[in-house]
């Protein structure tokens, strides 16, 4: 068995540069999953209180970003930005293409798409929150802070842990994606192992065990939070 | 400590409508400190629609609350009426323990993280302090063996009575039940009035939305019956049960079996 | 500053490339249910040398991203000399297969889950009063539970349509012209992107919300055990 050479760790292996990948996948998903996020809970906030003009613009959001392809909104921030950046770049005298880097353009891509399924996560987890628990803080006196510091932020929280958990998931997933704009992570490490072995699919296979793998111990490490935290809604 | 000729809380001309419903039509009452008023009347007559708005999680158009002596100050904006001091409102709310009739425990807290939230977080006492009273309360209310479980896990019953240990953490100067054992099954609503049978004893100030006609007829030192938002008829339990000129109270007690 | 010709010229050019899209995504979903089915039941059938294997089949691929999958099919499988000196090599040299070959692969395997709620949600005592009255087991599938769970099963069937619409766009980076392959290379050809990817982004939207549409319809044709009855006079008389 060659290829087990060529993933290894030793002097020809793989190894080091497709763990290096993983780790540009890992940071890539993880960054757009906190755009994804702020972006979310915004989203959830304008949706839930906000007005006619800002609920509005959040249904729209969310309605375009789930009804076109992930690739689009790479690309859009990968090419759209060098629309915008290469003839400014032009008037300070560099030629050629510029854009945003890889992973700048990538981690704002899954952002601004994974923010529109956290926004439907975030809006369903607000209202699974029981309005008596509210009221009973609200009665006890406490300030409009303490009241979504100790009560309402941990009660979203744990009522939208399962669907954050399936979003990250999809995050991961999308992020092979942002290989496209040539950001050097586990699938581009992947295609260019490929390309100087010409053993295409030992190095496929080898991505796609790398993301089984961080899916798996991401899941696990999501149920097992989820477990925690919801003790008190389990029945005995 | 309680002195009988001060009112504990005071409730003059308050009026609520929502939407083209008029709920509360000009209601005035008034409890001392160590009344027990049961505050009763059939559904729709406004009776928890009133206690909502002592603590004012209801807020009323019209009408002024006193609690402990202090006015809650209130004031107009666009036609709708509002709380004008946040602070101050926040601040009396604390001294008004409440207990729903949905219990309200929340429910990512332990029994005894629920009876120590509001003390520690709202009235910033030193936790030892807090943990050692909640304990003592969680015995007064026969569920001391309850305290690290979550409220999912205890019977309505006990939920009721971890909430009410909970108000009483609060060292509450009056406290407002909103019928507090309609949701309960009947095998367990005795073990809650139990519980509120002993405090009416010690003397506190309790203001009881309820349907138990036997335990407002024992217990309270006053009822107030309301029918359609307004005060129909109000007295010392003894004379209204036995000899109301309303002709609707009968009528209601007859139909309650009480 | 707004372009209206170029706009038009690009809707004109990415219009070519719906057809391609809707086909990709068509026939994906119809071979993807076939095989979606044969999982769900495998899945279901007690027999641990048909569950296990779908197990892991329907983990492996719903772990892994898409794109990766299509790069094993496409790239990958002519690593082996036996593949490309097979009789299969036609079709797996050919761009448009693999792609539809990965893309019902991988939907077969998140629809998979899909049946099996649906079928599962079917109430165990329909399934005994059919039995009950003499039906055969493949009746008894093709008669009761099969429409039950379907009507079960199309709110989520729909939206894994839509989610495949959208997968359609990565065959584009494997040269298929589809909408995306079409809108990338008008990119590269004039450099500007914001205004194709627009266009792009409505012809996406319109094609989700004709099939959005299209399946509330069918919804609602299905659906009919589940709505209230036609309110009576007499019940709203009473105020009922």
């Amino acid at each position: 068995m060659g290829s087990g050479f060529l993933l290894g760790f030793g002097e020809n292996g793989w190894g080091p540069l497709l763990l290096h990948g993983a780790v540009m996948t890992m940071a890539v998903a993880l960054t757009g999953f906190g755009i994804g996020l702020l972006i979310g809970t915004t989203g959830a906030w304008a949706k839930l209180k906000g007005g006619y003009l800002s609920r509005g613009l959040a249904d729209a959001y969310t309605t375009i970003l789930r009804g076109i392809p992930d690739l689009l909104v790479i690309y859009l921030f990968y090419f759209g930005s060098s629309a915008v950046l290469t003839p400014l770049g032009g008037l300070f005298g560099a030629s050629g293409f510029i854009s945003l880097p890889g992973f700048l353009a990538g981690s704002l891509a899954i952002g601004l798409v994974s923010g529109a399924y956290q926004t439907e996560v975030m809006r369903g987890a607000y209202r699974a929150v029981s309005s008596g628990e509210i009221e009973a803080a609200i009665a006890s006196g406490m300030s409009q802070l303490t009241l979504f510091r100790r009560i309402v932020a941990p009660l979203v929280l744990r009522h939208a842990l399962p669907g954050l958990g399936n979003v990250w998931q999809l995050v991961l997933k999308e992020s092979a994606l942002v290989s496209v704009t040539g950001l050097v992570e586990i699938l581009r490490t992947a295609q260019i192992g490929a390309g100087s072995t010409g053993q295409p699919f030992t190095f496929f296979l080898a991505a796609a065990v790398l993301y089984l793998v961080i899916s798996s111990i991401s899941g696990w490490l999501l149920r097992r939070t989820e477990w925690r935290l919801t003790r008190g809604t389990r029945p005995v | 400590m309680t002195n009988p000729h001060q009112p504990a809380v005071s409730v003059t001309g308050l009026r609520k409508r929502f939407g083209n419903l008029e709920v509360l039509k000009g209601i005035s009452l008034e409890a001392r400190e160590g009344d027990v008023v049961s505050i009763l009347g059939s559904s729709g007559s406004g009776k928890s629609t009133m206690l909502r708005c002592i603590n004012m999680l209801e807020v009323p158009d019209e009408g002024r609350i006193e609690v402990g002596g202090e006015t809650i100050l209130l004031e107009k904006k666009g036609g709708k009426t509002r709380p004008a001091d946040l602070r101050q409102l926040q601040a009396i709310r604390a001294r008004v323990g409440m207990v729903f009739q949905g219990f309200n425990l929340w429910s990512h807290m332990t029994i005894l993280e629920n009876l120590i939230e509001a003390p520690i977080h709202v009235q910033k006492r030193p936790r030892a302090e807090c943990v050692e009273e909640a304990e003592a309360m969680l015995v007064k209310v026969g569920i001391a063996d309850k305290r690290n479980h979550y409220p999912a896990h205890l019977s309505g019953g006990q939920q009721q009575r971890a909430a009410i240990a909970r108000a009483l953490t609060q060292r509450p100067k009056v406290m407002l039940f909103d019928e507090p054992t309609s949701a309960l099954d009947p095998e367990l609503v005795g073990e809650v009035l139990r519980v509120m049978r002993a405090l009416a004893e010690e003397g506190r100030t309790m203001l009881i939305v309820t349907h138990e006609m036997g335990f407002a007829r024992d217990v309270s030192s006053k009822v107030v019956f309301l029918h359609k938002g307004l005060v129909e008829d109000e007295g010392p339990s003894g004379e209204l049960f036995t000899a109301s000129r309303s002709e609707r109270f009968r009528q209601f007690l007859a139909g309650s079996n009480g | 500053m707004m372009d209206f010709s170029f706009l038009y010229e690009t809707l004109l050019t990415l219009l070519t490339g719906v057809p391609l899209t809707l086909k990709l995504a068509v026939s994906s979903v119809a071979l993807g249910t076939v095989l979606a089915v044969a999982l769900a039941l495998a899945r279901l059938s007690g027999i641990f040398m048909l569950a296990w294997p779908t197990r892991f089949y329907v983990f492996v691929f719903r772990s892994t991203p898409l794109l990766v999958q299509i790069f094993l099919i496409y790239h990958g499988l002519g690593q082996f000399h036996a593949i490309r000196t097979s009789f299969l090599w036609p079709i797996l040299r050919e761009p448009y297969w693999c792609a539809l070959i990965a893309l019902s692969l991988n939907t077969a395997a998140y629809s998979s889950e899909v049946i099996r709620g649906a079928l599962l949600s079917v109430p165990p005592g329909q399934i005994e009063a059919a039995r009950a009255c003499g039906m055969r087991t493949t009746v008894l599938y093709r008669r009761i539970v099969f429409p039950l769970a379907l009507r079960q099963a199309l709110p989520a069937y729909g939206n894994e349509f839509i989610l495949m619409v959208k997968a359609t766009s990565l065959a584009s980076i494997i040269t298929l012209m589809e909408v995306t392959g079409l809108a990338a290379k008008l990119i590269s050809q004039s450099f500007r992107a914001i205004e194709i990817l627009v266009v792009a982004g409505a012809i996406y939207l319109l094609i989700n919300f004709l099939v959005t549409r299209l399946l509330q319809w069918a919804d609602y044709g299905l659906t009919g055990h589940l709505r209230l009855p036609p309110v009576s006079a007499d019940a709203l008389h009473r105020g009922a």
